[in-house]
């Protein structure tokens, strides 16, 4: 029996792309991925703000999510909001993870004083409930959009940063990482050529999670007042519609909870299939 | 007792893989009669376990499927019966025993609990009479204290004992038919000793019907009376054990009985199965045995390389509420001897005996308590970091688990390079490759299969890729820490004969350690015996195999099967 040649993640990309909603999932992020480029270069929605038409006109063909109290286009506030938060995603992600990662590592492969310097701060940072913690480097950092990135980078490390230095701990063990230090291979090399290769798939889920938690996040935050200011996001749209549902103007509410949903629906079922791919202990467990 | 109790006709399994359809079993028949032993045997991928599941109605479908035949079991066919039925005869009438007790065994539930259950599960007991049958089982499997045992946990418990749970396990219910795959593989050979004679003894007390998996006629000869032989997906041969071991008719059979390394002969080379298979049959008894001249030890020609004085690794036991250090675990204790260039030490022993540790610790992997490990005239333990990593080229380790040992997600062609990038040997990537293929070479791989990853690999290719890695910066002293233990003994036999041919070549020693003494004393010059972390007996390999002084050396010298068959 010959298994098909080729590498542990073209392996599960080809069982990825035999996933239909898997790929259908990816195909969404990629849309919205699309639609926020195109908003931060000016190509849609660079005129959100200027008046399209009556107050608060109900979808039509012409406005096909309405518009609000000042006769914006809802479509364009939406784009406007899916740049907010692909990029708060994105840039929370990337900063967690690297949070994450490094430390994990460092504690795993170390271990001893180090480890426990970590663990420490980690468990502190834990103790604080994150919303009060988000709620108060909202507040020193100021309103903006700098504060949500920072706040959210900086509190979601923990659950990766654990899992990696269990992992971490775990491979230092296996002989392959043993058979590295036999052939008189340093530290930077077991970590980063061995170990590190071997623990991807966890940082790969869980970027595909923190994503979309990040996006949940800032929606919370901009519904408190704490997150972006003075440009629309689909929390401060979400924030805006609590007055406008009582006189039955439902439209901005639903423009923003839809834009949500799909994405955040989106990254959990390619997470899921990501899991399934890469996770080595589900193996075999079709 | 000649009634045929199960019976297997034409059994054709499938399985349904990326590349196409795999039979996995061809058109297989076998009868097992009442009180029987049946020993099948193969190496890992001859279909071996998969008939087992199959008559345990355990094929996982898919991908894999029955397509054809019928198995009959006390006269009605198991593949044709309702999940219902077949629920009432699995654990009831057959039951099964697996290889790995580690793993077999639920990790949060009393072992007592365990029994109990498989117990009501099919009998209308009460609780207490199951724990009083539980009781007796524990005791009949000769579980010391199995009043006290019976509320262990199975981590609490050795894999030996772990495994005695098993088979009360599947005793519980008194079945008609057992079924063992490879049920003493992963224990050390006292170990499996003590389990093979266990199961011997409940057979004829209780007079149950025996399926018996292995990859070692060796094993086999202990208990079987009747063998059966799969290659390849297909039964080659079946008859009395009796007649199998004494005149065997497939060149495979033939092949599997040569490959073991015995105890009263010493061939220069181990003979393997592809060494029949390619003979025609003619010539199959022109296949020649050379004998192994036997190596000065103490030559003054050969210069000592490698002295060990008074190696010592204590781990500390953590306990109290501050997690002082309480007591300390003794792993190595006052270890001492000298290897002499170009010759080959056996280290034996049985599992946490500290001959592992004593390994890592000669090459600094783990850092020694105290003692010192003299290496051509320099003292290790006089190295920093820097120096020693340079000493690290003519120093390599062999590993026991070609899985974990070769990190997944690097090709075969950057594992094998890794070490002479490290020590920057070879102007560019294309000069360390040319030097990779070489070595592919050398270990018996195709030079194409450079760009491979490890996980399309069998085991044996594994343990040569490791070889090779080893290898690469033209190493003069390689430690294999039990690098045989875990491959089919076809196979183990073609990696023994490749390290020998190395040695030759490239004038290696090695320290080869391993729980199996038959295997040591056909590779090692000299043996030394360890057992709880000293060096009991420390002898010429054949010293110690004709007058060995210490009694646990006998005791390991006991639990090597023989392969004489027991059985008619």
């Amino acid at each position: 029996m010959s298994i098909k040649s080729g590498s542990l993640s073209a392996h599960a990309w080809r069982q990825i792309k035999k996933e239909k909603l898997a790929m259908l999932s990816l195909f969404i992020i990629v849309i919205y991925v699309l639609i926020a480029l195109a908003s931060v270069t000016g190509l849609l929605a660079a005129n959100w703000s200027k008046e399209v038409g009556a107050s608060y006109s109900a979808p039509s063909l012409q406005h096909i999510f309405g518009t609000d109290i000042f006769g914006r286009s809802v479509l364009e506030k939406t784009i406007k909001g899916t740049e907010v938060a692909i990029s708060v995603g994105l840039v929370t992600a990337v900063l967690s993870i690297t949070i994450g990662v490094f430390l994990g590592a460092m504690a795993g492969y170390f271990g001893g004083f180090i480890d426990e310097m970590i663990v420490w701060f980690y468990t502190t940072l834990s103790s604080i409930p994150t919303t009060m913690l988000l709620v108060a480097i909202a507040l020193i950092l100021g309103k903006g959009m700098l504060a949500v990135y920072l706040a959210l980078g900086l509190t979601s490390w923990v659950s990766l940063c654990r899992l990696i230095r269990g992992e971490v701990m775990r491979h230092c063990e296996r002989e392959y990482v043993q058979a590295a230090s036999a052939i008189g291979g340093g530290h930077l090399r077991k970590i980063f050529k061995h170990i590190l290769p071997n623990v991807s798939h966890i940082v790969i889920i869980n970027f595909s999670l923190q994503f979309q938690t990040a996006i949940k996040s800032e929606v919370i935050l901009s519904y408190l007042g704490l997150g972006v200011q003075g440009r629309p996001s689909w929390g401060t749209m979400i924030d805006d519609s609590k007055l406008e549902l009582a006189r039955g103007v439902w439209w901005q509410l639903a423009a923003a909870t839809i834009a949500m949903m799909f994405v955040v629906l989106a990254f959990n079922i390619l997470g899921d299939a990501l899991r399934d791919a890469l996770d080595p202990k589900l193996k075999g467990k079709s | 007792m000649s009634e045929i109790l199960l019976s297997i006709k034409n059994l054709n399994v499938e399985f349904k893989t990326d590349e196409g359809i795999v039979h996995a079993v061809k058109n297989f028949n076998l009868d097992i009669k009442k009180g029987e032993t049946v020993g099948l045997v193969g190496e890992s991928g001859s279909g071996k376990s998969v008939t087992s599941l199959a008559i345990m109605g355990l094929i996982p479908n898919p991908p894999g499927k029955i397509t054809s035949g019928e198995i009959l079991f006390q006269g009605k066919d198991l593949l044709k019966m309702s999940r219902e039925e077949l629920r009432k005869i699995r654990g009831n009438k057959i039951s099964m025993i697996f290889q790995e007790p580690m793993t077999s065994l639920n990790p949060v539930f009393t072992v007592g609990n365990q029994i109990d259950e498989a117990i009501i599960l099919h009998q209308k007991v009460s609780a207490k009479e199951a724990r009083k049958r539980t009781l007796e089982l524990l005791h009949e499997v000769g579980i010391p204290n199995y009043e006290q045992k019976v509320n262990d946990y199975p981590h609490q418990m050795s894999g030996g004992q772990k495994q005695r749970v098993m088979i009360a396990m599947a005793m519980a219910c008194k079945p008609d038919l057992m079924i063992c795959d490879e049920p003493t593989t992963a224990l050390d050979v006292t170990i499996q000793k003590q389990v093979l004679e266990l199961m011997f003894n409940l057979q004829n007390k209780h007079g149950m019907a025996m399926l018996f998996i292995t990859h070692d006629l060796g094993v086999i000869a202990e208990v079987a009376n009747h063998v059966a032989v799969m290659f390849r997906g297909d039964l080659v041969e079946s008859s009395s054990a009796k007649e199998i071991f004494n005149d065997p008719k497939h060149p495979y059979t033939k092949g599997l009985m040569a490959c073991r390394p015995s105890l009263d002969k010493n061939p220069k080379r181990l003979l393997t199965v592809e060494t029949f298979l390619n003979a025609e049959n003619a010539k199959i008894s022109d296949i020649k045995v050379e004998y192994k001249v036997e190596k000065e030890t103490d030559d003054e020609k050969y210069p000592v390389l490698l002295e060990i004085r008074n190696l010592k690794k204590y781990f500390p036991i953590k306990g109290g509420i501050f997690g002082r250090t309480v007591d300390e675990f003794k792993a190595v204790d006052d270890v001492s001897f000298k290897l002499r260039k170009g010759r080959i030490l056996g280290l034996v022993g049985e599992s946490g005996c500290g001959k592992t540790t004593l390994g890592r610790a000669i090459l600094r992997l783990i850092e020694p308590t105290a003692g010192d490990i003299i290496y051509s005239g320099v003292n290790l333990g006089t190295l920093n970091h820097s120096q020693m990593q340079a000493m690290r080229r003519k120093m390599q380790i062999i590993f026991q688990d070609p899985y974990s040992s070769l990190n997944p997600r690097m090709t075969v062609g950057d594992i094998i390079t890794e070490p002479l990038e490290i020590h920057n040997v070879g102007a560019n990537k294309k000069e360390r490759y040319d030097v990779a293929q070489s070595l592919m070479e050398k270990v018996g791989l195709k030079t194409a299969h450079l760009t491979r990853y490890p996980h399309e690999f069998s085991g044996g290719q594994r343990q040569r890729i490791c070889i090779a890695r080893a290898l690469s910066l033209k190493p003069e002293f390689i430690i294999c820490d039990e690098s045989v233990s875990a491959l089919d003994v076809s196979v183990q036999a073609q990696v023994l004969n490749l390290l020998l041919d190395l040695q030759d070549e490239f004038k290696l020693t090695y320290i080869f350690i391993s729980h199996d003494l038959g295997v040591v004393k056909f590779l090692a010059d000299e043996v030394g015996v360890m057992n709880k972390g000293k060096i009991v007996e420390y002898a010429k390999a054949s010293e110690i195999y004709k007058n060995p002084r210490e009694d646990y050396t006998k005791r390991l010298l006991d639990a090597i099967p023989r392969g004489i068959p027991v059985r008619g």
